[in-house]
């Protein structure tokens, strides 16, 4: 019996072992003129995940595994399913298995605040993206959400004149959805005859769903909406349907935030509301925490914020390349696929 | 095996003998030798695996998980089932944000207000469960339910964080105490985290009630054969909501922990917690032959489980591996239980 | 007058060994054609392994089994069944579906034949049911759930299932401990009839007056093997003699003269409707209650045990109001009871002998709650010893020990500490006979400074313990005879209220 169980373990062991071989088997001796521990041994690093769940995660975990690949870095991906404690005591199990250097990915301040203090006391080098650990020596990897609410915006105004009535989607108590809210504050005071005539927003799930019937109740309170700012393509998605459905979809405009495959065909649909999103690419912020760890290790201090620029994305530009989805719009526009962000010559690109 | 032997007057043969005794110890001692295999070959693997300091990170990784399934071990000793442990611990975690955040009261009130409400459920379990007479498992599901939903009400919805929008308009004044979070975070001589010492102490204060006080041993023969127990003169409908209590309060006891170790009102903090801690206790029903639910087995149960884990992870497996060797663990334990158990028999 | 007496199942040289237990020892047994076989023996002696070998429950591990001459060997008890053997067992609990209907189960090996009907009507299933009802001369409510049936009810049941495929051999194991004498009765005119249309027939009981009444000859086994034969009439001082190795001594009993009186019940009415009585149960006197099923003797016992209020009436214990609140009340005065069925009521089968002995008195053994194990193992050995209780050690499982000395266990529970009054419902229900020995010389031995009061349908089981017999009939007491000079006779009558064709006496 105990035998057989035995095997089993081997088995699973060697399994989980052979997945992490390409990574170590790629440059065990490091890489020739880098700097730092880079130009002596192979690099240990350890991704450690809040959210994991869904395409932008998908993305953004492809983008760290390259261009780990890309600099024959040992990475251990350490995956705690939104579970806060479970994070915390996986950031001290990675400092436990020895790694050079942690990438925090999302998470909560206060449970991470203290143990990643106490790694970065303890001379393990710390990145972190789209988490606030509270500390001068973990860089800050962010896509720039004002910049992102800005980009949609200024598109709005572009196709609309500076005076219309908008509705405006929004749950407050959501990071970045606040930071979203905090430029469409000021795009409101600085342009005072657009008139938010109304608010709504849900996170009850499916959101969109949700967020359509909210918004179907809304359009028939208030016809006269021309424009509709969703700065969450969950969001965008639910006020696209109550459009479509109240046979609206010439008369009202909408502007989000995100991007993803099911987002695109939504948007280059005949006569789509869906005007403009402004995204940033989750696999580019995935090469980016990584190239900025990588330049920490090699004792070059990558900045206290390392802000990833985000893409506005047009109907009209889908349309005139014809891009259907994710893939071709990475191929084609090539200011979404890559940043010059967190960059040096010894750092290779990654194969994309 | 066994020849038939041809001497009919010789007695039982000496090889029969010993193979029962193997057998015996396999039943017996079966899963921690898995357990010691399992940490060995781990530590071949990822040297960095047997360091104390890894082994102090098991032990913390579990001290949450451990003391919902200590509680859930009572119910499950009295024959009963208490699925309402993981709401209960996201409750007291809630509730302790709550008062520390938004009422702005210090550690003890928030401590208070745990207990309390981990003590009340299981005391609404208890009364469900004896003079609802609802079937255990469907009253602790309806709890769980419940529970789940109550914790969000006060905040609608939402997490509780330091300077959080109040419903009403306002902001939240206050912060998790010092002294709270230490709870969750503090190592006595920087090493050993203090949630480890808490669940060794809970688990060590369980132990001899269950095992040598004569509660623990009436809570047993509930489990074995309530009626008997009945006509034994214990007071049977009082021992069933003790139970209720005893798994309600250990589950506030775990809330807290995390609620310190997270440090915000978390909505999804604890959602694993109901299924770990049950499996743990599953675990524990083979744990030296025990055959049913008991305090010792569920610590090396929840042990068993946060040292594979831990393996795992260092071994870089990907979490659905990690859960199907949980599952893997589960069904064998329970093979020990049962399947040897039976044919042990005649 | 050849053919009758043919061999319908011969056995030769059945063995079956568990672990280092010889439980089956080269066992011989023709049964004939028309006849009633009484298979005897204590608890323990094999007939329950031999029955299950025969059955196909388990394989023999050597000798043969003959059935109308052919050899046969079953890997299963479908194949027994479609050899013709058809067997009624004991715990009678697991021979029906709970859940399903009278008819249901009346009709089950039907419904789960693997080549049986797909889809069942409920028109067809209640026409079989009352056909195979006609057999017994039932009348059962064919469409009530079986749970809501008694034991003797349901034992009915399963045995008018098994007589519904004609089958060549009929083995009963214990048929009437859970029957009513009428229910008795009839069963055993059944069984003369079958016997009469050439069904071979394996009766296993305890009752010497079942065996009396109905078999041929009488089989004893001990030990797992053969010990002697016996045709009737019976000898059963030798039967008794070759089952348990010494005979039972039944010297004219006299009767203890009771004490002052510890219980009084006055004007007590257990349901509405039945007639008030008064009962006193005294100190050092040891009274038998008995009657038929269904005559509110454990019900009496409820009463006085906290777990059932009596309609109206008092209770005085030591001449102070007594009405228990629940058992727990019940022991803190002083009152003891073993109920009915120690498997489902007093034991817990995953306990030691100890833990189950010492369970009511837990506090009397803890200091500061936690339980002295070296106060409890003491006690417990003193009951075991006292009461001859035959485990390996108190640490034993109870599971491990005959129902015998499991029952043993049970008395040695309330015989732990002293009380006012004692009861014990059915303490002889699958005890063998040496074990009721014992039960009933310690019962005597610890009579004094206390009331007895033992529950016992079987009247042999009851005027061998008793000073005196009460008699219940319709929940309320009928008569009350000392145990000099009693005529079974005027028992039996009173009991029924019609004059007894069964011959007790």
């Amino acid at each position: 019996m105990s035998t057989t169980r035995r095997h089993v373990l081997t088995a699973l062991a060697g399994a989980s072992l052979a997945s992490a071989l390409p990574f170590s088997a790629a440059r065990a001796a490091g890489i020739a003129g880098a700097p730092g521990i880079f130009g002596k041994r192979q690099v240990k690093i350890a991704l450690v995940r809040y959210l994991s769940t869904g395409d932008f995660f998908q993305f953004y975990l492809a983008g760290v595994t390259r261009q780990a690949a890309a600099l024959g870095i040992d990475l251990h991906v350490l995956d705690s399913r939104q579970d806060a404690a479970l994070q915390a005591e996986m950031l001290a199990q990675a400092m436990n298995m020895g790694v050079d250097g942690i990438i925090l990915q999302h998470g909560l301040t206060e449970t991470l605040k203290d143990p990643a203090a106490r790694a970065v006391a303890e001379g393990f080098k710390v990145v972190a993206f789209d988490v606030n650990c509270e500390n001068p020596k973990i860089p800050q990897i962010e896509q720039n959400d004002r910049e992102l609410a800005r980009l949609s915006l200024e598109q709005a105004i572009r196709d609309n004149g500076e005076a219309f009535k908008a509705g405006y989607v929004y749950v407050p108590g959501i990071a970045p959805l606040d930071r979203r809210d905090e430029t469409w504050q000021a795009v409101k005071k600085k342009y005072p005859k657009i008139v938010e005539v109304a608010r709504w927003g849900t996170m009850n799930n499916p959101i969109a769903n949700s967020v359509a019937d909210q918004t179907a109740a809304v359009l028939r309170a208030n016809p006269d909406i021309k424009m509709i700012f969703a700065p969450f393509d969950e969001f965008a998605k639910g006020v696209k349907t109550a459009v479509d459905e109240a046979g609206l979809s010439k008369q009202i405009k909408i502007y989000s935030a995100d991007i993803s495959t099911p987002d695109i065909s939504a948007m280059i649909e005949k006569d789509s509301a869906w005007s403009a999103t402004t995204a940033t690419n989750s696999a580019v912020v995935g090469e980016v925490c990584v190239r900025s760890l990588a330049l920490l290790l090699a004792g070059i201090d990558p900045g206290r914020e390392v802000v990833v620029p985000p893409t506005l994305i047009t109907q009209a530009m889908l349309a005139e390349k014809g891009i259907k989805n994710m893939e071709e719009l990475a191929a084609k526009i090539p200011q979404f696929s890559r940043a010059e962000v967190a960059m040096a010559p010894w750092i290779p690109e990654p194969k994309r | 095996m066994q020849t038939p032997s041809s001497v009919q007057t010789s007695p039982a043969p000496e090889p029969r003998r010993v193979s029962f005794s193997l057998k015996d110890f396999v039943i017996k001692f079966g899963l921690l030798v898995i357990l010691a295999v399992m940490i060995v070959v781990f530590w071949r693997l990822e040297p960095a695996f047997g360091s104390a300091r890894n082994m102090f990170s098991i032990l913390q990784a579990v001290s949450v998980t451990a003391l919902l399934a200590l509680g859930v071990t009572v119910t499950l000793a009295i024959g009963g089932f208490d699925l309402s442990i993981g709401s209960t611990a996201a409750m007291s975690l809630m509730a302790s944000s709550y008062v520390m955040v938004i009422l702005d009261l210090g550690t003890l009130p928030a401590i208070a207000v745990c207990l309390f409400l981990g003590l009340a459920i299981g005391f609404a379990n208890g009364m469900l469960i004896v003079k609802g007479r609802i079937p255990d498992l469907l009253a602790t599901l309806g709890m769980m339910f419940l529970l789940l939903g109550l914790q969000l009400i006060p905040t609608g919805g939402r997490s509780i964080a330091k300077g959080m929008t109040l419903p009403s308009g306002g902001s939240a004044q206050g912060s998790f105490t010092e002294t709270f979070l230490a709870l969750g975070r503090y190592r006595v001589f920087d090493l050993i985290p203090l949630p480890v010492i808490v669940m060794i102490v809970a688990a060590i204060l369980l132990w001899v009630f269950m095992e040598r006080s004569r509660y623990g041993r009436v809570l047993y023969a509930i489990g074995g054969n309530e009626k008997a127990t009945r006509l034994a003169g214990a007071p049977v409908e009082r021992y069933k909501i003790a139970a209720y209590m005893i798994s309600g309060g250990f589950a506030s006891v775990g809330g807290m922990l995390l609620a310190a170790r997270v440090g915000r009102g978390d909505v999804s903090s604890g959602s694993s917690l109901l299924l770990d801690s049950v499996a743990a206790a599953l675990i524990g029903f083979a744990v030296l032959g025990a055959k049913k639910p008991n305090v010792f087995g569920t610590a090396i149960g929840a042990l068993f489980v946060g040292t594979l884990l831990n393996g795992l992870t260092m071994l870089n497996a990907p979490y659905y591996a990690q859960d199907f060797v949980k599952g893997l663990v589960l069904v064998l334990a329970l093979l020990f239980t049962f399947g040897f158990a039976s044919s042990n028999h005649r | 007058m050849n053919s009758d007496t043919v061999d319908a199942v011969r056995v030769r040289g059945l063995t079956k060994r568990f672990g280092s237990t010889q439980a089956v020892d080269s066992v011989d047994l023709d049964v004939r054609r028309g006849e009633v076989l009484a298979l005897m023996g204590a608890n323990g002696a094999g007939k329950s392994t031999l029955i299950k070998i025969l059955c196909g429950v388990h394989p023999a591990d050597s000798g043969t089994i003959e059935i109308d001459g052919r050899p046969v060997a079953f890997r299963s008890p479908l194949e027994a069944r479609a050899a013709g053997i058809h067997t009624v067992h004991q715990l009678i609990n697991d021979g029906v579906v709970q859940q399903l209907s009278v008819a249901e189960n009346l009709v089950l090996d039907e419904i789960c034949r693997p080549d049986g009907p797909r889809m069942l009507s409920r028109d067809r299933i209640h026409a079989q049911a009352r056909d195979i009802q006609a057999i017994l001369g039932l009348d059962l409510p064919l469409g009530r759930a079986m749970s809501e049936l008694g034991q003797a009810e349901r034992q009915l049941v399963a045995i008018a299932r098994a007589l519904s495929h004609e089958p060549k051999l009929l083995i009963l194991d214990e048929p009437t401990s859970s029957l009513s004498e009428s229910e008795a009765s009839r069963l055993f005119e059944i069984i003369e009839d079958l016997r009469s249309r050439g069904v071979a027939i394996v009766y296993i009981s305890h009752r010497m007056s079942d065996i009396r009444r109905l078999a041929d000859r009488a089989v004893v086994m001990r030990d797992g093997r053969w010990r002697a034969e016996f045709a009737a009439p019976f000898d059963f001082d030798a039967i008794i003699h070759a089952m348990i190795g010494h005979s039972v001594t039944d010297g004219g009993r006299v009767a203890v003269p009771g004490g002052p009186v510890a219980m009084a019940l006055r004007d007590v009415v257990l349901r509405p409707g039945a007639e008030p009585f008064d009962l006193d149960l005294c100190e050092g006197e040891v009274v038998v209650l008995t009657g038929l099923i269904g005559s509110g003797k454990s019900e009496l016992a409820e009463c006085l045990f906290g777990t059932r209020k009596p309609v109206s009436g008092r209770v005085l214990l030591d001449d102070a109001p007594y009405a228990p609140r629940d058992p727990g009340d019940a022991i803190a005065r002083g009152v003891h009871m073993a109920p009915e069925d120690r498997g489902n009521s007093s034991l817990v089968v995953d306990f030691s002998v100890r833990h189950n002995m010492t369970l009511p008195f837990l506090s009397v053994f803890s200091r500061l709650t936690l339980v002295d194990p070296e106060r409890e193992r003491v006690a417990a050995e003193k009951q075991s010893g006292d009461l001859g209780i035959k485990c390996a050690s108190t640490d034993a499982p109870i599971v491990s020990l005959s129902g015998g000395n499991q029952q043993k266990v049970v008395l040695g529970r309330w015989l732990l500490q002293p009380c006012r009054l004692l009861m014990l419902d059915e303490p002889f229900q699958g005890v063998d006979i040496g074990a009721r020995q014992d039960i009933g010389r310690r019962l005597r031995e610890t009579a004094d400074g206390r009331a007895t009061l033992v529950i016992c349908t079987d009247l042999e089981e009851a005027t061998e313990i008793a000073d005196r017999i009460v008699v219940m009939r319709d929940f309320s007491i009928v008569g009350s005879h000392s145990i000099e000079g009693i005529s079974l006779d005027r028992l039996v009558h009173q009991m029924t209220s019609v004059k007894s064709a069964t011959t007790l006496a």
